[in-house]
């Protein structure tokens, strides 16, 4: 399921970390492959990707969002 | 009349099934037996009783100490049927109590330098259950990111297990997850270095599914699952979840179950209603994080699917003294480190470690083994969103319960669910209704009714044993049932009496003033006295009610803004008595009439 999901970028501290975004409206993704760019906390981003059914993760803090691409708001 | 006598039957079979939850008290061994005295009770008449039992039962009493002289405190060598005798004797008149004189023991403390930085040992009683087992010959599969061979984990053994990402023997942590979460579970201990495990006789399997990223796929899950159940696996560890429900893996688990492997899941660290997938599938035992404090913490799933909780931590910025400390690797440089993590990753491993506990022994089936860890666990009383399943994790507990080999858990909605009676989309907390007031509420108004009946000669219709229910005990059962994914909140309030609406939603164990009163059967009773058979359902919830605050006054009486105290009793019972006023005032004339 492909989605665009506008928010905000956070580090999640479970285990060794997770990066998330959480959405304007509140919801948590965690984000899977994010590139380096993305990888920043408080960045306000808008991000093109694929919600994965199929993988689950340690960090356990919501829907796994596969990046495909990103567009950065602001800093 | 015959419908609703169905009805009660229904309801008290249901109580039958749900109390056998119970007998769940767990004893220490003594041998001998304590006689406490009254004060009221002379020193000659002391002597002569004492004289008495030594005479009847060839023992000799004596005081426990010099200081026990003026308690009146005897101490005498007996067993259980000794202690049953002295019991139904004479003595028992003269004394306080005759109970048993448990030994207490001192438990050795692991030499590992770190050990006490780890509250998560000590609050789940771990110490107590290692002077039984360590979990020797137990096999503990890691579903994970991998294991890594950190010098804490040098003393314990391993079987051989695979890499499902990269498709290779050798199971190498690139993330330091799941050296971490096999710590927990079987950390070299007593070896003066680092910190401690809780079974570290066992034995670990590394099957490495999550990448050093932290996702993995169903597919490599499921095969993981697989190869743990037919190599040998007695317990499986998965500190991991998301996605949607999958066939492949819900078979796999079936496969591992039915292999004797108990599968055990972490909730999720969404801080929702409802744990993720794997913890939610059947034969799972889900586990919801605590914190050093005993609660839940903010970021656990609870709600459905969490059968137990146990500690995960809670990291407070840099102070990372709340988290959980284990030996893992740094994924960056590959090296040692000791750190402190915080999840309900963390909070599994401490289920799957005491689980290989049980496991080592000697209780055999999954089923046993999820049965012992929920007697032994530490209930929670007030409970409304299942945020501790059947209670906290209680190691020393667990192995005294599993070393006695009896535990009849007679888990109804497990077996309507094993049985396919109950949805898998469903989930039912069968701890969360106390069950034997609702049966009192419903019965008593019944009774009520049918004495009523007797003085007012009245038909029994429908509309009268609907409010009899609604206002007494309400389809009570409906409040402990989840629907995946939806609030519960519905069933709360579908599933509460009249009195208990006014705080359904919220989820509080205390009942609102103005619910709980004699407020909406005035009201109903207004409405509805002039339909002939909506009159009915008046009055029988007028007198559901009634019973249901008579019951309240007495069991539990907490009112919000009230407390549970004179103030909360004095205003039960007179809402109690207002309602059946009430009904009185309604019947009257009605008997006149006919």
């Amino acid at each position: 399921m492909s989605i665009q999901v506008e928010g905000t970028i956070e580090r999640k501290g479970f285990g060794s970390g997770t990066w998330a975004l959480v959405s304007n409206s509140g919801d948590t993704y965690e984000l899977r492959k994010a590139p380096t760019d993305l990888q920043k906390e408080g960045l306000k981003v808008k991000v093109d990707g694929e919600i994965r059914e199929d993988v689950m993760t340690f960090a356990m803090i919501g829907p796994v969002l596969e990046v495909d691409r990103f567009e950065i708001i602001n800093h | 009349m015959k419908r609703f006598l169905l009805l009660v039957l229904f309801l008290v079979g249901l109580g039958w099934a749900l109390t056998n939850y119970q007998g769940l008290a767990t004893q220490g061994t003594y041998n001998s037996i304590i006689l406490d005295f009254r004060e009221d009770v002379g020193a000659a008449q002391i002597e002569s009783q004492i004289e008495a039992i030594a005479n009847q039962f060839k023992v000799s009493p004596r005081y426990n100490s010099e200081f026990s002289l003026d308690d009146h405190i005897f101490v005498v060598s007996g067993d259980p049927t000794f202690l049953n005798k002295l019991k139904h004797s004479e003595l028992r008149k003269f004394t306080e109590y005759i109970e048993p004189n448990y030994i207490y023991s001192k438990y050795a403390i692991p030499n590992d330098p770190e050990y006490g930085k780890q509250w998560n040992m000590r609050s789940i009683n771990v110490e107590q259950a290692w002077d039984e087992t360590k979990g020797k010959d137990v096999t503990v599969a890691v579903i994970d990111t991998g294991i890594s061979p950190v010098p804490d984990l040098q003393d314990t053994k391993f079987a051989a297990g695979y890499d499902f990402v990269n498709d290779q023997s050798e199971a190498k942590d690139d993330n330091g997850h799941g050296t971490h979460v096999a710590g927990t579970i079987a950390q070299a201990t007593n070896n003066n270095f680092g910190v401690a495990g809780i079974a570290y006789e066992a034995t670990l399997m590394p099957l490495k599914v999550l990448s050093a990223d932290g996702g993995g796929t169903v597919a490599d899950i499921a095969e993981a699952i697989r190869f743990a159940a037919d190599h040998g696996a007695d317990v499986i560890n998965m500190s991991l979840g998301g996605g949607g429900e999958s066939n492949l893996m819900k078979e796999a688990i079936s496969y591992a179950h039915s292999k004797n492997v108990v599968v055990v899941a972490a909730a999720g660290n969404a801080g929702r209603n409802a744990a993720e997938y794997p913890a939610r599938y059947p034969y799972v035992i889900g586990v919801s994080a605590l914190d050093a404090a005993g609660t839940k913490t903010p970021y656990s799933n609870f709600g459905a699917g969490i059968d137990i909780s146990a500690p995960g931590g809670l990291i407070n910025g840099e102070d990372k003294l709340g988290g959980i400390l284990q030996n893992t690797v740094n994924p960056q440089t590959g090296e040692s480190v000791f750190e402190a993590y915080q999840g309900t990753s963390m909070a599994a491993p401490h289920v799957a470690g005491v689980a290989a506990l049980v496991k080592a022994m000697g209780v055999e089936t999954p089923d046993e083994v999820e049965d012992v860890l929920k007697q032994s666990a530490l209930a929670i009383d007030d409970d409304p969103l299942n945020h501790y399943g059947a209670g906290k994790l209680n190691a020393a507990e667990a192995v005294k319960l599993a070393g006695k080999g009896k535990f009849s858990f007679r888990d109804f909605f497990r077996w309507l669910r094993d049985n396919g009676y109950l949805n898998p989309r469903f989930w039912f907390d069968g701890g969360v209704i106390a069950l034997w007031p609702k049966i009192l509420m419903v019965l008593g108004s019944y009774l009520l009714a049918w004495f009523l009946k007797h003085y007012f000669p009245f038909a029994w219709t429908w509309s009268l044993s609907t409010g009899l229910v609604m206002g007494s005990s309400g389809l009570f059962f409906l409040r402990g049932l989840y629907l995946y994914d939806a609030p519960q909140w519905p069933f709360r309030l579908m599933g509460s009496s009249i009195p208990e609406m006014g705080s359904a939603v919220q989820a509080s164990g205390l009942l609102n003033p103005f619910s709980a009163s004699v407020l909406i059967p005035l009201v109903l009773v207004v409405l509805l006295l002039g339909h002939t058979s909506w009159k009915w359902f008046a009055i029988g919830t007028t007198i559901g009610v009634g019973v249901c605050l008579a019951v309240s006054t007495i069991n539990t009486p907490g009112l919000m803004w009230l407390g549970d105290g004179a103030i909360a009793r004095a205003f039960l019972a007179t809402n109690a008595l207002l309602c059946f006023a009430l009904v009185r005032l309604v019947l009257k004339p009605e008997t006149r009439t006919s």
